[in-house]
């Protein structure tokens, strides 16, 4: 581990919804002050800020965490923002370690918005020029292609079918009917449920995404001797990593994420893991849509490639599996406001390392835990270990 | 690339257009609403107060910047203020001249931290001075939907 040492000490996070009436600002501060009063602590105990929000155009406000930065406590302190797309929301916390490892700062916030109702008539319209505006845009693509694209060509390497998939989406709504935030938590949601839903680009149908959500999430991130002072369950940083892989899609093995296979080298080199299977007890991988779970688990190097649904299927990544899998009820139960979905999973880790997830608490008190989030232009993984 | 090799129309490249079709909606938000409803129903400035800073917040929010503390103190604020600063503007956003230049200007309100930008009117632009005291002329009320622009203008007292 390189650095001083930093945990996160306090959490907190708004209910994720459909249309909040709410300004950004003020959802962020509603979880930020979450966050604060978790940890019993004030502003004038913060150094600095950490800002994870995705694209301007999702709240439709050009300088988007210059704005927000009332909301998320950045008052007269020093702000940055992070934003690495869809991986923002654990980059985020990254940058928070970073800013307190290398002793610049004693204690941060890191706080991660998204009001995606703001962006009419739909948020994908804000993706439109991320393809390559000569050679792909006259095609007239959407967001959905990628995926489309990215999940038959996993399914056709391993000979999955849609059913092998769509228990990823049936467990985390299921999971995310004990989460008191969560948009589509639903107990007794079926994988007939997940299968009767509109093909959107087949092979996704309307049932294996994510949907566009308003949210914010916030972490309290110390230096050893605060952490030590504000709390008897620090929860630590012990590995981060994170890294890009082409900008050209069409250059990507797209039935393996190895963009999240080398962040999580990264970050299991700084932590020490050398057999993740048994040293990492709970995970929380991006989750999107439903293969992408399934995607990033193998990228992560905790099953086999073409391995993880065979695991689903068998109860592993269930809350009582061996290897608890979103637990939270992930982006597809919980919900997606991009940057926030990824920090409400560091936040999910947090809760479960310290026993205070309530009905979603997993069993047998892990001690470390990861998670993990995937953006930019669906190239970057981003991944953080954090351990008790 | 030198200078030299700069192309020197659009035609010598070969070039395309696409735009990001995306529109904005926003909400007035929590405090925002209150706000424009005073407006809007009442005619009337609401603020919100942070008995901790003494700090009177207009347009009000729901906390305070500062101590981040919720804030649930409401009170009405007189619409009456004074300028702050002014610009003449001369220019519409196309660089065409306006018939007449526009007097703007930064009001700060009785009472209240902070205050509102919004344009001045029965008045001569060259009459125009900072510390000059200004009242609200709101619409009628028929022709208000809770918008900044029920207030039709600020003019001097
Ligand atoms: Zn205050």
């Amino acid at each position: 581990m390189s650095g001083n040492r930093v945990a996160v000490v306090g959490a907190g996070m708004t209910k994720f919804v459909r249309r909040a009436q709410e300004t950004a600002k003020e959802l962020a501060w509603e979880a930020t002050h979450l966050a604060l009063e978790s940890c019993d602590m004030t502003l004038d105990d913060i150094d600095a800020v950490i800002i994870g929000t995705a694209p301007d155009a999702f709240d439709a406000v050009h300088m988007k965490s210059e704005y927000l930065s009332d909301g998320c406590g950045g008052w007269g302190k020093p702000v940055i923002r992070g934003y690495v797309g869809g991986g923002t929301g654990v980059f985020a916390p990254i940058q928070g370690w970073y800013h307190v490892a290398s002793g610049l700062f004693d204690t941060v916030l890191v706080v991660c918005e998204e009001k995606m109702s703001s962006c009419q008539p739909h948020p994908q319209g804000a993706f439109l020029t991320i393809f390559d505006h000569t050679t792909e845009r006259p095609l007239e693509p959407n967001l959905l292609w990628i995926f489309a694209l990215e999940m038959n060509a996993y399914m056709n390497r391993y000979g999955l079918d849609k059913r092998d998939i769509a228990t990823v989406a049936v467990k985390n709504k299921r999971n995310a009917a004990d989460h008191p935030a969560a948009l589509l938590g639903d107990a007794n949601i079926t994988l007939e449920d997940i299968l009767n839903t509109e093909v959107l680009a087949w092979p996704v149908q309307r049932g294996d995404v994510s949907p566009v959500t308003d949210g914010a999430v916030a972490l309290v991130m110390s230096a050893e001797h605060v952490a030590r002072r504000v709390t008897n369950k620090p929860v630590w940083v012990e590995g981060v990593g994170w890294t890009l892989d082409t900008a050209y899609w069409t250059n990507r093995d797209l039935s393996y994420p190895v963009y999240v296979e080398e962040a999580a080298r990264m970050a299991y080199k700084m932590a020490g893991i050398t057999e993740p299977r048994q040293q990492i007890h709970i995970a929380e991988p991006y989750d999107p849509f439903d293969y992408k779970e399934l995607h990033h688990l193998e990228g992560l190097m905790l099953f086999d490639k073409g391995e993880a649904p065979r695991a689903a299927a068998d109860g592993v990544t269930q809350r009582d599996g061996d290897l608890p899998v979103c637990p939270s009820g992930g982006l597809l139960g919980v919900g997606n406001p991009i940057a926030a979905a990824g920090l409400m999973k560091v936040a999910e880790i947090f809760w479960q390392l310290r026993g205070e997830a309530g009905a979603r608490q997993v069993p047998g008190s892990p001690k470390r835990g990861l998670a993990q989030a995937w953006g930019d232009l669906m190239q970057v993984g981003t991944v953080i270990v954090m351990g008790v | 690339m030198s200078l030299l090799h700069r192309i020197e129309h659009p035609r010598d490249a070969l070039a395309w257009e696409g735009d990001m079709p995306t529109l904005g909606r926003y909400t007035a938000g929590i405090a925002g609403e209150k706000f424009f409803r005073a407006i809007q129903e009442h005619g009337q400035f609401l603020g919100t107060v942070c008995p901790i800073c003494e700090i009177v917040y207009v347009p009000p929010r729901l906390y305070c910047e500062q101590c981040f503390e919720h804030l649930d103190e409401w009170i009405e604020i007189s619409p009456i203020g004074w300028v702050h600063t002014f610009t003449l503007v001369h220019l519409d956003l196309d660089g065409n001249p306006l018939p007449e230049p526009l007097p703007l200007a930064f009001i700060q309100l009785d009472g209240a931290d902070g205050g509102l930008v919004h344009f001045l009117d029965e008045i001569d632009p060259e009459q125009i001075f900072v510390g000059m005291p200004v009242e609200a002329v709101f619409k009628d009320p028929a022709e208000r939907k809770g918008s900044i622009l029920d207030i039709a203008y600020f003019r001097p007292v």
